[in-house]
């Protein structure tokens, strides 16, 4: 209604008192300008924070102010116009909150990789050069370029439909590759997990893209076989269980999820991966049962390899009892800093209480003294130099993405689209949990990107195609049918269907 | 399908509710200890980021200071005389603090409870948390003199003035000294090297010995023997006693002695004040005998010795332990045996006498001024011990004067014409090593001027020799720079 009576407002200074009921039904809008603001805000909450780092560092904003701030807002800008371009009814929120958090990792790891300059030689990251974030904003711009691509590609989610199987070999080709390529090629020095392909000092995470491609086959798969799946078997305790011919789908994921942890000692993609298909699943049969059989199965394995492989049942007892060997000497052997395994989690969790509620601000903190905090840690740099208030922020712009993109997955008609929105929105949603929930000690620690903000040019580009995909759906449910209905009319628009 | 979405909808803000629940519980409220355990490395550097607050002298000198630097660590410690001052301030470093630094480490830092309020204020209107300053009794003049002083000795040796009056410390020097401008690095590897350095050094720089090494104070300790015998109403400084060349002490076949064998006047009895202004030993050692070993000890004690004092840095105690032989008991009684003191006990021995027979406590704290220029803590100075009666002050100082006065006292000759200045003092001469084969230790206590003491000064040169030769010309100085300071500052 406060829509209607804006635009009434405006098109009404002509006749005095327009009765609303005879005005003519204003076109529904794409809501651009909206985002255009939204998105300056942005840019400029950026800027600022960008500038912050240098007075917070040396007392004075960076030279690169200019430069880099020109080179944000055009990439953002520009994705902006695409959007006004390719998909002129998509949900005008997602892009600003992408563009926000995308700026503040930016800045985050420029504030990182400075604080080994000027005044504190001492307290350089090991893992980061002078041109890191340089690397990153040109990864910022691939991201961008993909997002359009994304857009000019996938006119119709319906579309990516026709291609369900062939993305779903390529999504675990790729989710595999890791663990078939040597170690040398494919492990995260020092951690231990072989999570990327590495080839002359440039490495790409492929479970980065390898969830989207699933994440399409998981749709695909799911929206062909939901009537099967959704037959009830017996009822056990007032559950209908699914029939033992349909537990196959399931199985077949269970096992995946557990090789990727065993060969690749990657706990989080795992959970990641099996999550995702669980909850997709979910809203394909809306038959609980899958859920309580998929966290059994989830748990059990999970129980099993933690007592079969050190190095998950390491991460329980980290999780437990992270003070108790944080003291032990941490020092640097041959190439890489050797740390006793609660190292990193110690001085995350010290770094998250020293900032408390208001934090350090930034540039004053230290969050240098957490190792690889540029990646998987990075959500303690901002809590412990914003404080809980700016962590609070983070995590609400997630709930936010995360919102808007279930929203676009309930108003949008089409059930293959609906169902990957809803996987998309929910995998941001678990990623976050995980890894945020990992470093806060709410559950046990599993190294996992966090969205936009890590350091690392594919989770970033990931990301970006993520979104895009999430605003295509957007489009689709949004975008005024041939007899226009209503404006902004999103859940009157399934009134058929 | 939409009812399923929902529902996921659901879990999805449980899963971010459990998150904002989660960081609020860490940073909201875990946030104090995480931030206080010792395995953070954060916590230590976090000191460095607000200005601590200043040392200074009474007369306005700024002797420690924290400095704007850009980096980390926002404020550096800066002593700008650091080895002159060093036993003063102490040193401050990013894993211990000594001297003033430690004593008054909370209300330098600023989290003393009594600026709470003022952080408060700070915190609501921005301005960054600052320190208060603490200024000191110590002059600047007379610091510097005492520690110019010690240093031309090149002997390890301690030297304290206080002002009678009230037990303001004025100076408290120690040679060697160290440079804490070097401990208050930020930069972990020369912390490090200046640590390693000054702990494994033989000449013990770090050691305050002004108040942390004892030594044997001497026949400076015929003082409190004196006051001892007079507050008997027995004896005064012309009451004639025995004077043998050669004590015998009963039940040993030691003899005490003269130092280098002299007589003592012309071999029959000799007035005290006579004993007292050339030292003879052998008159004090009969007399302590007579008197006994528990009214030397009860004398001792009113002197502040055998008892902690913090002034506020911790003293160590001067000691004359009880004696039960009458033979220690005379070696007691000329400041041998056991007897132990530091610089800081030598000066109070002149201290008491001139404020007659009031000892107060000596301190070196003056007031602590906070951010806001308000005194937070100003000091009273206050009474530690009636130690004699004025009547027994004015025989014991009658003496003193003469040890300068009389062309026969031991610290005629030393202590030199100081402009009309007089000087009430007593020498000392400690034995050391077995069999005092050791280098003599050099100690020195006096007060000037006579009749309206200004200062008192104890110091002590190891291995100094004759008790007048080096230590008493360290006095002078003391007295001299700050006897014309405060005339010229009167003149002002």
């Amino acid at each position: 209604m406060s829509v209607l009576g804006a635009a009434g407002d405006g098109a009404g200074s002509t006749g005095a008192m327009a009765p609303m009921g005879l005005a003519a039904v204003p076109l529904p809008r794409g809501r651009r300008g909206a985002e255009l603001v939204m998105l300056a805000f942005s840019i400029g909450v950026v800027l600022f924070a960008y500038a912050s780092v240098g007075l917070g560092l040396n007392g004075k904003v960076p030279t690169g102010l200019a430069t880099y701030g020109v080179l944000f807002a055009v990439l953002m800008l520009a994705a902006h116009l695409a959007i006004r371009r390719l998909a002129p009814w998509a949900d005008p929120l997602l892009l600003p909150l992408a563009a926000l958090l995308n700026g503040l990792g930016l800045v985050m790891i420029y504030r990182l990789q400075e604080s080994g300059r000027g005044g504190n030689p001492g307290n350089a990251i090991s893992t980061m050069s002078a041109s890191t974030t340089t690397f990153q904003l040109v990864w910022s711009a691939i991201g961008v370029l993909a997002f359009v691509a994304v857009l000019v590609v996938v006119r119709e989610p319906r579309m990516l439909q026709r291609y369900t199987y062939t993305l779903g070999v390529i999504g675990l080709v790729l989710l595999a590759l890791p663990a078939l390529l040597p170690n040398s090629v494919s492990e995260v020095p020092g951690t231990g997990a072989k999570i990327q392909v590495a080839l002359g000092g440039f490495s790409i995470q492929p479970e980065e893209f390898a969830k989207l491609a699933l994440a399409v086959f998981f749709a695909g798969y799911l929206v062909t076989k939901r009537k099967v799946l959704s037959l009830a078997g017996r009822h056990v305790l007032g559950i209908a269980l699914p029939r033992a011919r349909d537990m196959g789908p399931v199985l077949i994921a269970w096992g995946a999820s557990l090789l990727v942890l065993i060969f690749e000692s990657d706990v989080g993609t795992s959970a990641l991966f099996f999550g995702m298909f669980l909850i997709m699943l979910y809203i394909a049969t809306q038959r609980t049962s899958w859920l309580l059989i998929g966290a059994t199965l989830f748990v059990a394995g999970a129980y099993a390899a933690s007592k079969l492989f050190s190095h998950v049942g390491v991460r329980f007892a980290i999780w437990l009892h992270p003070f108790k060997y944080a003291n032990v000497f941490c020092g640097s052997a041959s190439v890489h800093t050797v740390c006793v395994p609660s190292y990193q989690l110690a001085q995350g969790m010290y770094g998250l209480g020293f900032g408390g509620i208001f934090g350090t601000g930034l540039g004053h903190g230290q969050p240098y003294l957490t190792p690889l905090v540029q990646s998987d840690f990075i959500i303690t740099a901002f809590g412990e130099e914003l404080g809980l208030t700016g962590l609070m922020a983070l995590l609400l712009i997630y709930g936010l993405i995360v919102q808007r993109g279930l929203r676009a997955a309930v108003a949008v008609r089409d059930p293959f689209a609906k169902l990957l929105a809803g996987g998309l929105a929910f995998v941001i949603a678990l990623q976050v949990f995980v890894i945020v929930g990992g470093v806060t000690q709410l559950i046990p620690l599993t190294g996992i990107t966090t969205p936009f903000l890590s350091q690392g040019g594919s989770s970033l580009v990931a990301s970006w195609m993520l979104i895009a995909l999430l605003m295509r759906i957007s489009d689709t449910a949004r975008r005024p049918a041939p007899q226009p209905i209503q404006e902004e009319g999103m859940t009157q628009v399934v009134r058929g269907g | 399908m939409n009812h399923a979405l929902r529902r996921v909808s659901l879990a999805c803000l449980v899963m971010f509710l459990l998150l904002l629940a989660n960081t609020n519980y860490v940073q909201g409220f875990e946030a104090g200890k995480l931030a206080s355990d010792p395995g953070n490395g954060r916590t230590f550097s976090q000191q460095y980021q607000y200005q601590r607050g200043s040392i200074i002298t009474a007369d306005n000198q700024t002797i420690a200071e924290s400095k704007h630097i850009p980096g980390i660590y926002s404020y550096q410690r800066y002593y700008p005389a650091g080895q002159t001052y060093a036993p003063v301030t102490g040193f401050d470093t990013p894993y211990s603090k000594t001297g003033i630094e430690q004593a008054e480490d909370k209300l330098l830092a600023g989290t003393d409870p009594r600026l709470a309020v003022r952080n408060l204020i700070d915190l609501v209107t921005g301005k960054p948390r600052k320190g208060a300053a603490v200024q000191l009794t110590i002059n600047s003049v007379a610091q510097k003199a005492a520690y110019d002083a010690l240093k031309a000795t090149g002997l390890p040796s301690g030297a304290v003035a206080i002002q009678p009056s009230t037990g303001a410390i004025l100076a408290l020097a120690s040679y060697p000294s160290f440079n804490p401008n070097k401990l208050a690095t930020l930069n972990g590897t020369q912390l490090n090297k200046a640590d390693k350095k000054y702990l494994n050094s033989p000449q013990q720089p770090l050691l305050n010995r002004a108040i942390n090494e004892t030594f044997p104070p001497g026949s400076t300790f015929k003082i409190v023997t004196s006051s001892t015998a007079f507050s008997t109403g027995k004896y005064t400084p012309d009451t004639p006693y025995y004077a043998p060349t050669n004590l015998s002490l009963p039940g040993t076949t030691h003899q005490l002695i003269n130092y280098d064998n002299l007589p003592c006047g012309s071999g029959g009895k000799v007035p005290l004040i006579y004993a007292f202004t050339v030292s003879c030993n052998t008159v004090f050692g009969g007399l302590g005998m007579h008197l006994g070993g528990s009214a030397l000890r009860h004398q001792a004690n009113a002197f502040g010795m055998n008892r902690p004092l913090r002034i506020p840095l911790p003293v160590s105690p001067s000691s004359y332990p009880p004696v039960s032989n009458p033979d220690f008991t005379a070696y007691s009684a000329i400041g041998q045996y056991n007897d132990t003191v530091t610089p800081l006990q030598e000066a109070m021995f002149a201290a008491a006498i001139a404020n007659h027979g009031t000892l107060m406590r000596p301190y070196l704290v003056q007031k602590v001024i906070a951010p806001n220029l308000n005194a937070l803590v100003t000091t009273q100075p206050t009474v530690l011990h009636h130690t004699v009666s004025p009547a027994v002050a004015a025989q014991v100082s009658r003496m003193m004067a003469d040890v300068v006065a009389q062309p026969y006292g031991t610290a005629h000759d030393i202590v030199a014409d100081l402009g009309g200045i007089t000087v009430a003092a007593k020498t000392g001469t400690a034995q050391n090593g077995v069999n005092n084969t050791g280098l003599d230790d050099a100690v020195f206590t006096c007060f000037a001027p006579v009749g309206n003491p200004e200062i008192a000064v104890g110091v002590v040169v190891k291995g100094g020799g004759l008790g007048a030769d080096a230590s008493a010309p360290v006095a002078v100085q003391i007295i001299k720079a700050y006897m014309h300071y405060l005339n010229t500052s009167a003149k002002r």
